[in-house]
């Protein structure tokens, strides 16, 4: 089973699952549904646990199983679980109004990969063979733009659910940024991350549920007036 | 010359058969998935040669321009089929800028369709015309792009050279610009063959046709020739698809102990390919036209981020 430890196998398998992280994050800027949006936001989680277990693997690195399992645990399996309770519970409309329209906002995020890939540039000094201690650092690209995207998700979007949606997508491309850069930081610090936005995640579902029960709706642009 | 000759008759005499059979093929499979028995295979067949023995309707308002569509677009289907690498990786014919000449005689094609509909005078063409070209406007740089990733991994737009690259390097497909590239073309290749998502070739409810709609004023040999030609243009793509990013099987010459394999792997990708093709059709609902711009829009991006992954990685 030797052609199991070639870095090469790794090295395609690793830019083959960044490439489709990728695509999710576009997909969850173009796609409508809401409940859809959280299962292609559970899916990229369990990819990017997959490259961090990958990664882990390769590089004997034992510290990023546990951080690989704690991101199939929560943000594959238990964040999208609770979000579409959430969905369920306020009972509001499924569809999302984006500021932009969708054609245009998937332009945009396009355009935000390029600006990854330019400012990642300056990062990148290709090496001439793969090896293990290599792998994955080809991601910076991809990990920034995972993080503009976030970010322009949530002000593209006037539902704060999938304003959180947008949090937890940045958080995915910190993620990547760390595995394939420093075969992750700490752990400690890993946990602290991870525990953070969860909890925040959490609260902010919280909050989410209040403004649904108050506004009968998840727009965030209606919390412009004061209410005595 | 004249083994030039033979093998450009070879893959005319291919392309003139194994289209209206691809075209049934998909139909067939796709009744049989929805639990319906089908017309059979040879229906295209059949129908091309029975309506190329009828009479036609001219509509009285039509000048030259609906009589030359047809031929037009019949034999700008079949040089395009000529350009394309089918069962040998060398192409019958070479023309300047090899995939570039594929696209805009697609192109042109597509634009005298889209004029002889108008050209007939019914309100239908010109709904059915401007559908087309509202589509193909976006569909067309998404499959550019998505080819030109192809093109630069193997330093060459002729799709010769291209299929010899990248046969030469077999695994070469698993990378993620070939991956992105590949579901961009695929989304393009729904919406330039009138597949469902964007149009159902199988309605004439004005509401949702696109391709029908254009097609609408035409009968007899006229017909025949448009259907015949629209399928050779779905078996093009199709080949483009496969042949491209696919390119096992393909032989590297014209002897006829290549031939027969690379003739078996070719049939065997393309039914694959008519078998994905068919089963999107069949769990998808027609898309909304103004929804389908987003959905051409991220075969765009796809092809995008595919040419930035070229240099990416």
């Amino acid at each position: 089973m030797s052609f199991l430890h070639d870095p090469q196998l790794g090295n395609t398998a690793i830019t083959l699952m960044a490439a489709l992280v990728l695509v999710l994050q576009i997909a969850m800027v173009a796609q409508r549904w809401l409940v859809t949006n959280i299962r292609v936001f559970g899916v990229q989680s369990f990819v990017l646990a997959a490259i961090a277990a990958t990664i882990a693997w390769f590089n004997h690195a034992n510290h990023l199983y546990v951080a690989a399992l704690l991101m199939l645990l929560l943000k594959a399996l238990l964040l999208p679980i609770v979000l579409e309770r959430l969905v369920a519970k306020v009972g509001i409309r499924h569809s999302i109004h984006p500021v932009i329209n969708v054609p245009l906002s998937v332009l945009i995020s396009g355009g935000l990969t390029l600006l990854g890939y330019v400012v990642a540039e300056s990062f990148y000094h290709p090496e001439e063979t793969s090896t293990a201690a290599t792998l994955g650092h080809n991601m910076l690209p991809i990990a920034i733009s995972l993080f503009l995207i976030g970010f322009f998700m949530i002000v593209n979007r006037r539902n704060g659910l999938t304003q959180v949606l947008g949090l937890l997508s940045m958080e995915n491309g910190l993620f990547l940024a760390a595995i394939s850069l420093t075969y992750g930081v700490p752990l400690v610090v890993e946990l602290g991350i991870f525990f953070d936005v969860l909890v925040g995640a959490m609260v902010l579902g919280i909050l989410m549920y209040r403004i649904g029960e108050t506004f009968d709706s998840m727009d965030v642009s209606r919390l412009r007036r004061l209410r005595g | 010359m004249m083994a030039t000759l033979a093998k450009a008759a070879l893959q005319l005499l291919l392309l003139l058969i194994a289209a209206p059979l691809l075209s049934g093929f998909i139909r067939t499979l796709k009744a049989r998935l929805q639990m319906r028995r089908g017309p059979g295979i040879l229906q295209p067949l059949r129908d091309v040669w029975k309506l190329l023995r009828k009479d036609m309707v001219i509509p009285e308002t039509a000048s030259w321009i609906f009589a030359a569509t047809p031929y037009v677009y019949f034999s700008t289907a079949m040089l395009v089929g000529l350009l394309v690498p089918m069962i040998a990786t060398a192409a019958p014919l070479r023309l300047f800028g090899g995939v570039l000449a594929v696209i805009y005689l697609l192109a042109l094609g597509r634009f005298f369709m889209a004029l002889g509909a108008l050209d007939a005078g019914s309100s239908f063409g010109g709904l059915g015309s401007s559908r087309e070209m509202t589509i193909s406007a976006i569909a067309e740089p998404a499959m550019m792009l998505a080819i030109f990733t192809v093109a630069i991994t193997a330093n060459s737009t002729d799709l010769s050279e291209m299929a010899r690259v990248s046969v030469s390097q077999s695994w070469k497909f698993l990378a993620p610009s070939q991956m992105l590239a590949f579901s961009g073309l695929f989304i393009a290749l729904l919406a330039e063959t009138g597949r469902i998502p964007v149009d159902n070739p199988a309605t004439h409810l004005e509401l949702t046709m696109i391709h029908e709609a254009m097609v609408l004023e035409y009968s007899g040999p006229y017909l025949a020739l448009i259907e015949w030609g629209a399928s050779i243009r779905q078996l093009v793509l199709m080949t483009l698809l496969v042949n491209t990013f696919f390119p096992f099987g393909l032989s590297a010459n014209w002897t006829p102990i290549n031939l027969i394999p690379g003739l078996a792997f070719y049939l065997l990708k393309l039914l694959l390919l008519a078998g994905a093709v068919v089963l999107v059709e069949t769990s998808n609902a027609k898309l909304r036209l103004f929804r389908v711009p987003e959905l051409l829009a991220v075969a765009f991006i796809l092809g995008a981020l595919a040419l930035i992954s070229t240099f990416l990685f």
